[in-house]
């Protein structure tokens, strides 16, 4: 395989494991897609994955040819369709013996993927914020008073987030407007449990994802990933208890 | 009795609602939104009836995670997905906010607002109580939806025969 070959090989599998850090999987079934993919291609991979770069060296093994490239990946927004279409992908391009063509063709399709419209990840996410209210033992008004919170704390999440603010500083801009409007409900006293919607209005930014992904990450002993995921989950919620925070003590008398 | 299970069945659906919700948020495929549902509706129904059962929820919220987590392998088989999509968005709903808020509330009280040295010592107590509640939670949640599959892992969920 001469260079230009081992290259185009090198970026494919550069692309896909950025796609899949990005998406929110943990680093295990990125090296797991890896070689599989790499298997399809006659190669070896070896791969060092942080949180910002990847580097892979690509090796062919009748030529003794090794080919290192660097990429770094992009901004992280959880995103399973990704994750499990790569993986169907995957699977596909062993049993079908796919060409490098056919899957660079469906990496950049995967690439391609939309997320569900703002609207409908709006509507969810605060029925979810209004569910969570039931669980801790909130009545139907709690449940409004935190599905509006909820759903004018994402609102503002989702247009800083397109002005390209820093993460954490959206994270506690959503968690602030969130926790503001619920306080509403606690110093008017709406509902038999007024304070549930409160604890759950900010529910929506808890990083799930980061900390779970931390956790099997460690037990791989990919130790570094994993200390890395914990630590962007701290900070995550170090930004929401800010917010949630500060909104209590503006209201601070009706709490006491 | 019916009323405890008709409540027991009510809050079951409103937590899959919720797992449905972060699903969505999380872009999960349209394919898999039936199984998150459903798994959801059970995480949670075991989760409160464990608890209506006395028992505590620190162990009651591992045994719903762990049900989560083994009932969606068989499921990454059926649907040709990856597990991680369908078992991440069910155990978010039993995140214990509730505990986490009451932690919070203790600290602004013991920083800003009390003065009597009696009640702070009052505040000490609740901010350790629902702090390590929601800690051990938050443990047994994650530990027990990846359990399953780093127990029985062989590289790939297709080589796992049940």
């Amino acid at each position: 395989m001469p260079f230009t070959k081992l290259d185009r090989a090198a970026s494919l599998l550069l692309d896909m494991s950025a796609l899949l850090m990005a998406s929110g999987a943990n680093t295990n079934r990125v090296n797991l897609t890896l070689n599989r993919f790499a298997s399809v291609l006659n190669c070896k991979v070896s791969s060092l994955i942080s949180h910002k770069t990847l580097v892979i060296t690509v090796l062919e093994e009748d030529t003794n040819l090794s080919y290192t490239k660097v990429q770094n990946i992009p901004p992280y927004a959880v995103n399973f369709t990704v994750i499990s279409a790569l993986s169907i992908a995957s699977w596909k391009a062993i049993n079908n013996d796919w060409s490098i063509k056919q899957m660079e063709e469906e990496v950049n399709r995967i690439k391609g993927i939309t997320r569900y419209p703002k609207l409908v990840v709006l509507a969810a996410v605060s029925l979810a914020g209004a569910g969570f209210c039931n669980l801790f033992g909130g009545d139907y008004l709690n449940m409004a008073v935190a599905f509006i919170s909820t759903f004018l704390g994402l609102f503002v999440f989702q247009k800083v987030h397109e002005v390209k603010f820093n993460v954490y500083i959206r994270v506690f801009l959503g968690s602030l407007i969130a926790s503001t409007i619920a306080s509403l409900g606690v110093v008017y006293d709406l509902g038999a449990n007024p304070q549930t919607a409160l604890a759950t209005s900010v529910l929506f930014l808890v990083p799930g994802v980061p900390l779970i992904n931390s956790f099997t990450d460690l037990m791989d002993n990919n130790i570094l990933n994993g200390m890395v995921r914990f630590t962007t989950g701290l900070m995550t919620v170090m930004a929401i208890t800010l917010g949630l925070f500060i909104a209590m003590l503006i209201f601070s008398v009706k709490l006491i | 009795m019916i009323e405890q299970l008709l409540h027991l069945v009510e809050v079951a659906i409103w937590s899959s609602i919720a797992a449905v919700g972060f699903g969505i948020l999380f872009n999960a495929p349209k394919k898999a939104i039936s199984t998150i549902f459903a798994l959801g509706f059970g995480a949670g129904f075991i989760k409160f009836l464990l608890i209506g059962l006395h028992l505590h929820i620190i162990l009651a919220s591992f045994l719903a995670a762990l049900f989560v987590g083994i009932i969606s392998m068989p499921m990454a088989h059926r649907i040709h997905k990856p597990p991680v999509v369908f078992s991440i968005p069910p155990i978010i709903p039993m995140i214990p906010g509730y505990y986490a808020y009451e932690t919070v509330l203790s600290i602004m009280k013991f920083i800003f607002i009390e003065t009597d040295p009696s009640k702070k010592i009052d505040l000490i107590n609740a901010m350790f109580f629902n702090g390590f509640h929601m800690f051990f939670i938050l443990i047994s949640m994650t530990v027990g939806v990846s359990f399953p599959m780093l127990l029985l892992r062989k590289d790939s969920v297709k080589k796992i025969t049940i």
